[in-house]
């Protein structure tokens, strides 16, 4: 079932490599067609607490976590926001992934639930705990005991699907993976 | 000077704008914010969504003659103005009104902001407002 999947993988692959594609569905208003935005690009993590998402297509964006900062970089913005880690990541979606060590540390921010079985993936459904999150729920999909899609609905109704492949599980990462620099004249926000 | 004729942007039909905006007020990270943001409408009713690169929405915005409500992780917030609103909630301002005329790469006016429009067939833009102090800088690329 989703929860034991989840347990495995958390347990077993302490780091991964992977692609990802991203839809984002906008709510749609009044009867329009919902409109969904595509981004793609490349994901890793390293437990406990650091991972990085480098956004490619449509457009170059950076976030990397590396254990104590939370860095997003926009290259057409040149800008940089840094925000602490803890701050950020409590009911993020990022903390089901990478930051926490355990299926117990997830249950202090989440309430997790198996979930039925679809697309060939099993569910794990998880609640954030803070009710005045941005999130209304989080789903993981995993294809046996390894990460295939992260499902983000958050409470203005906006749905962000997120499916991974070429997942290369405990795959050696240089040590610099996570080091975020902040890019030559860029402007540093910190928030 | 002349502005070169405004190519077509593909995905911003003509009252719907979206791509990554950035507002930094120096010395104010309050203030301050970034993220995808997806403008629609006109000065008189509109909306502006602004969302994390991983989709989760940020802040929705909507305004209509004689009221404005802003609704983020903060709760709602409402205003019988545009700009009453976001001076509640920014402590300052963004040009709403003229960002529509920029957007379009028409040299609207607005009140102590600067608008530079030369890259706007880029889907570039950058208005600055020095005075009243703390100085201001919102940048926008639109998406292609």
């Amino acid at each position: 079932d989703g929860l034991k999947s989840l347990e495995t993988f958390m347990q077993n692959t302490h780091s991964a490599q992977a692609e990802f594609t991203q839809e984002v569905t906008a709510p749609s208003k009044n009867g329009q067609a919902p409109r969904v935005k595509t981004s793609s690009g490349s994901f890793a993590f390293e437990r406990p607490g650091q991972f990085r998402f480098d956004y490619k297509k449509p457009f170059v964006q950076t976030i990397v976590a590396d254990g104590k900062t939370l860095w997003l970089y926009d290259a057409d913005l040149n800008q940089v926001t840094e925000r602490a880690q803890a701050k950020a990541l409590g009911s993020t979606p990022a903390a089901l992934l990478a930051s926490a060590p355990n299926l117990q540390a997830l249950t202090k921010d989440f309430t997790l639930e198996s979930a039925p079985e679809q697309d060939g993936l099993q569910w794990v459904h998880a609640t954030p705990k803070a009710k005045d999150g941005q999130l209304q729920s989080v789903r993981v999909g995993l294809r046996g005991e390894q990460l295939a899609a992260l499902e983000i609905l958050d409470s203005f109704g906006q749905r962000s699907m997120i499916r991974f492949d070429k997942v290369q599980a405990n795959a050696a990462l240089p040590a610099s993976t996570f080091d975020f620099k902040v890019p030559q004249g860029a402007d540093v926000l910190k928030q | 000077c002349a502005l070169p004729p405004r190519t077509a942007v593909s995905t911003n039909a003509p009252d719907l704008w979206s791509g990554r905006m950035a507002l930094t007020v120096e010395g104010d990270a309050g203030q301050s914010f970034s993220g995808l943001f997806v403008l629609e409408g006109g000065p008189e009713h509109g909306n502006l969504a602004l969302s994390t690169p991983l989709g989760t929405v940020l802040a929705a915005l909507r305004w209509a003659p004689g009221h404005a409500e802003l609704r983020s992780s903060h709760g709602v917030q409402t205003a019988d103005s545009l700009d009453a609103l976001l001076r509640d909630a920014l402590g300052s301002t963004i040009p709403i009104q003229a960002l529509f005329a920029w957007l379009r790469g028409d040299a609207a006016t607005a009140a102590d902001w600067q608008a530079d429009l030369s890259q706007i067939n880029d889907g570039r833009l950058t208005a600055v407002r020095a005075q009243p102090l703390p100085r201001a800088t919102l940048r926008i690329a639109l998406d292609h």
